[in-house]
């Protein structure tokens, strides 16, 4: 009886566990099923069907097509992610450290951070033609500015009862950044970081649309410009996959090194 | 022998000044258990604060063994009320820090922290992150950080302010059962009559607004506290009447 009634308190009013775990299922199945429909009556080529698009994806892993663009695409990525976090996070700490550093950048930060920065492909393309370096600078910039605001906002935001054990028990300036500031503006540089992984994959595609003979938006163009689009959206759906891989590997890192986040946000409410 | 001579701390809130200290003036003996009563507001954390560095005082001087302190003190272990144990390092590594602090090489460290958790009988869970611990037990930790740099002097500020009855009393035999151990100065902070009549040789009263030390009580009961019933002590029952009668919590209740 009262097992029942403490879980009929959980729960929110009107709500039915096993409808909610079919409805989202339901949903997905009646678009798909209403795409498939629709391809008796348009041109295949406005929206294609779920079908064609998973047939087009076979025939885009056998035939290998996929492969070379994707790796180049993930190189992007994964390199020019990483040096964004690594710069973001530098520099966000030093701008958290020392005031001076903090005033001489912070114009240019807010600047660049206000600007939409694809403008600066073009720019990008005079400094470096059309490579992958150039791909790679443009990710690199693109992902350095959520991660360094974040950073620094992170660095603010410490808990001002560390501060004071840091204090307490005599830490120098040094210590109390590396031991007390840096840890405590994890949680914040993560979710820089989500942003960043959108960010970036956003400049992946839009880079090698721009600036690319290859890579997934390179391919991306060419089937769109052939009125290819069971293709084009086979190649969509691995670009999807893209996100959903980056989400799933920050999840994975914050519960494998920072358990403490969640343990202990969880704690305190 | 730590004198504080003539201490007074004054500060500004919203353009408001704030007399926290006004001309306070104590000897505390080696080895003591001092306590400092009296509501809030009284000042009697800003002393305790200021004894040990962590907030500056506006005017007088604090001279440990004849030397006048300055900045955060060396001398000093600090108990928080509010624990703060950082969340990304273990329960040792917690007790660690102010060895860190020292740089004191990492083995060296290692068996300090342990011997301190050990004091307080947490040895066991020294690799434990400190959110898997209770509520008591992450403010023995708390007191185990506090130990390990070896400190001459215990500062604690309403250690067990947050605590449930049960283990607050578990605590404060525990704290009392270390002290005469170890034979460490204490000076305790508290707003709980009978902790500080359980626990201490002297409690210094504090009256607030300004707040001002007000009365010095010598606690003249029997040690070891922990093996008879202080709280129904007649001794104990007198005193606490007089405490309370002194600081006008009564009257305050009725107005």
């Amino acid at each position: 009886m009262s097992v029942a009634r403490s879980a009929r308190l959980r729960r929110r009013p009107g709500s039915h566990p096993w409808l909610e775990r079919a409805a989202p299922v339901a949903a997905v199945a009646a678009l798909l099923l209403a795409w498939q429909w629709s391809g008796l009556y348009l041109n295949s080529i406005l929206i294609s069907t779920p079908l064609a698009v998973a047939q087009d994806l076979v025939q885009l892993v056998t035939r290998r097509v996929i492969f070379e663009p994707l790796m180049e695409s993930l190189e992007e990525v994964v390199i020019g992610g990483v040096l964004g976090i690594v710069f973001g996070v530098a520099l966000g700490v030093l701008m958290g450290r020392y005031q001076l550093v903090e005033k001489v950048l912070s114009p240019f930060v807010n600047f660049l951070n206000a600007t939409p920065l694809v403008v600066i492909i073009p720019l990008v393309i005079i400094w470096l033609g059309i490579s992958q370096n150039a791909r790679l600078l443009f990710i690199f910039l693109i992902t350095l500015w959520p991660i360094l605001l974040n950073t620094l906002a992170g660095m603010r935001n410490v808990s001002r009862g560390y501060v004071e054990v840091g204090t307490a028990f005599r830490l120098s300036e040094m210590q109390l950044m590396w031991k007390v500031s840096l840890p405590a503006a994890v949680p914040y540089i993560l979710a820089g970081a989500r942003v960043a992984a959108g960010l970036a994959i956003i400049g992946m595609i839009v880079s090698e649309m721009e600036v690319s003979l290859t890579g997934l938006g390179y391919l991306l163009i060419t089937y769109g410009n052939s009125f290819e689009t069971g293709q084009l959206l086979a190649v969509v759906f691995v670009s999807s996959m893209f996100g959903v891989g980056a989400v799933l590997l920050l999840k994975w890192i914050q519960a494998t090194f920072f358990p403490w986040i969640i343990a202990s946000a969880a704690q305190q409410h | 022998m730590l004198e504080i001579e003539h201490i007074s701390h004054t500060y500004e809130t919203n353009g408001r000044r704030v007399e926290a200290l006004r001309d306070v003036s104590l000897s505390i003996r080696d080895g003591e258990f001092i306590s400092f009563v009296g509501p809030s507001g009284c000042g009697k954390t800003t002393l305790l604060r200021i004894l040990d560095g962590l907030t500056e005082q506006s005017g007088g001087r604090v001279v440990f063994n004849g030397v006048e302190l300055e900045g955060v003190s060396q001398e000093m272990g600090f108990v928080f009320q509010d624990i703060n144990l950082l969340p990304w390092r273990s329960v040792r590594q917690n007790v660690e820090i102010g060895l860190e602090a020292r740089r004191m090489p990492a083995a060296e460290r290692r068996a300090r922290a342990v011997e301190a958790l050990r004091m307080v009988g947490l040895d066991e869970v020294a690799d434990v992150p400190p959110y898997a611990l209770s509520g008591g037990m992450q403010q023995r930790v708390g007191v185990a950080r506090a130990l390990a740099i070896h400190p001459k002097m215990l500062l604690m500020d309403e250690p067990f302010g947050h605590l449930d009855n049960f283990t607050r009393e578990t605590l404060q035999i525990e704290v009392s059962k270390l002290w005469s151990k170890l034979g460490t100065t204490v000076v305790f902070v508290t707003h709980d009559v009978d902790e500080a009549i359980f626990l201490s040789n002297r409690i210094v009263l504090f009256k607030g607004r300004p707040g001002r030390l007000a009365k010095i009580i010598e606690v003249d009961l029997p040690h070891p506290r922990w093996e008879f019933n202080v709280r129904g002590h007649p001794r104990a029952i007198e005193m606490r009447e007089s405490i309370i009668e002194y600081l006008g919590i009564r009257d305050e209740v009725l107005v």
